[in-house]
């Protein structure tokens, strides 16, 4: 048993390294992100 | 044969699960200091943590800290590997009166924190797959041998007489030494040069810094190991010394730059719980307001004076928990006294200047390892994974580079 637990945190350790590194950042994603800049409200009366 | 006690069992378990809360609470208190494009992977870093170390402090962590030495008081061996032995009943060696299980339990909780802890310092650009690997390695190679020489009865700064009542050397010396280290190594964030960018959201730092302080009662008066006077005297000099040091904080920098600042209240409160930590039980009351106020301005110092350095520690890791832990480590050996707790020694004002320079002895010790064993761990895996992420994803912001969220949609 003590084997079996070892040998699963190898495997999650191993799929760390060789993951996929991150989203990919496009131009798109870059304006998605950007905070919505909010327009100036008139004063209520 | 040890007999187990109710009310202390239930004290442990419960203080458990206090500094469990600790770390959300820091990832708060963090998550609020960044710029808001990197604030889910500044709170990844921490909660991440929270996840992998549960599991290598049962894998591995525990018995390499506090296990049977291996002969050296350097590290314990692998007896308990996988916890193997480690059962409901109580420990020959540790916390006599209550599960050896929740004993682990409460000390894999500090073991989850000290590497938190260090996240501050590379925060904004570090790769998230260099990360883990880190968290790995220090837990392993930094925090358990640590903690294995403080606390382990067979430890040799244990032997030598070094004072650390709940982690000021074991827990925030060393995250912020390494802090320091890995701020060095990953180099200033692009574009921030001189003051650092605004903190997004203060109320979020506040509310962490908050749970922080809830849960330092179990960190501190927790690590008396029983529902007792000695936690009761950790738990009252914990508060105090948490209060004396914010509200020391905000006058020194309201003197110094004209407004009381809420995240100097902040960082002020986290301080003091930082200095107080070796010392609540083995200081009274009263000391814990000098130790209080002492670090209050030695911390405030220390963050000025990071800002005109080229250090980019991006939230100050280094100037709370590095100097605030060598602060109250020495601080214990100079306040502590056997009217507190018969189990430790007096420091210098009772009679023991020795004590102070043992004290010293275990901050040099601790301070040294941190520092080279962090940085031979940076620069192993900087061979195979870049520490550091490109121009561009920092400047598009972690979330959404290495996560693919964002925090806010307005």
């Amino acid at each position: 048993m003590v084997i079996a637990a070892l040998v699963s945190f190898a495997i999650l350790f191993v799929a760390w390294i060789v993951a996929p590194e991150g989203a990919a950042v496009t131009t798109t994603h870059m304006i998605e992100a950007e905070p919505a800049t909010p327009e100036a409200q008139p004063l209520a009366a | 044969m040890p007999e187990l006690n109710a009310g202390d069992t239930a004290w442990v378990l419960a203080s458990a699960a206090l500094v469990m809360l600790m770390t959300p609470g820091l990832a708060l208190f963090y998550g609020g200091l960044v710029r808001r494009k990197n604030v889910l992977s500044t709170i990844m870093h921490s909660f991440f943590i929270l996840a992998l170390v549960s599991v290598t402090w049962v894998l591995w962590g525990y018995t390499l800290a506090f296990g049977p030495d291996t002969g050296l008081g350097i590290i314990g061996g692998f007896d308990w590997l996988a916890l193997e032995g480690v059962t409901g009943e109580p420990s020959d060696t540790y916390a006599t009166t209550i599960p050896h299980l929740a004993f682990m339990t409460f000390q894999g909780m500090f073991a989850i924190i000290t590497p938190a802890l260090i996240t501050g310092a590379f925060a904004e650009r570090k790769r998230f797959k260099a990360f883990v690997i880190f968290a790995v390695a220090w837990s392993t190679l930094v925090y358990a041998p640590i903690a294995h020489w403080v606390w382990s009865p067979d430890g040799w700064l244990f032997g030598l007489g070094v004072l650390d009542f709940a982690g000021g050397t074991v827990v925030h010396l060393s995250s912020g030494i390494a802090a320091l280290v890995a701020a060095l190594f990953i180099g200033r964030r692009t574009g921030v040069i001189g003051a650092p960018p605004e903190p997004h959201d203060v109320p979020m730092t506040v509310l962490g810094a908050g749970l922080l302080w809830f849960g330092w009662f179990g960190f501190n008066a927790g690590s008396a190991l029983g529902a007792n006077g000695l936690a009761a005297n950790a738990f009252v000099t914990t508060n105090t010394a948490a209060g004396m040091a914010a509200i020391t904080w905000v006058t020194v920098s309201w003197l110094h730059k004209g407004t009381p600042s809420v995240i100097g209240a902040a960082l002020g409160a986290v301080a003091g719980l930082v200095a107080i930590t070796p010392a609540a039980g083995f200081v009274t009351p009263a000391a814990s307001i000098l130790i209080g106020l002492g670090v209050g301005v030695v911390c405030y110092g220390a963050a000025q004076i990071r800002l005109r350095t080229r250090v980019d520690d991006a939230l100050d890791v280094f100037a709370v928990h590095g100097v605030g832990g060598a602060f109250g480590a020495l601080a214990t050996g100079v306040f502590a006294t056997t009217a507190v707790n018969a189990a430790g020694f007096n420091g210098l004002l009772n009679g023991n200047p020795g004590q102070l320079l043992t004290q010293v002895i275990g901050v040099a010790v601790v301070g040294l390892y941190s520092a080279v064993a962090t940085g031979l761990i940076l620069f192993l895996i900087n061979l195979v994974v870049p520490i550091r992420v490109p121009d561009t994803e920092e400047e598009a912001g972690l979330d959404l580079a290495q996560h693919g969220e964002i925090a806010y949609q307005v």
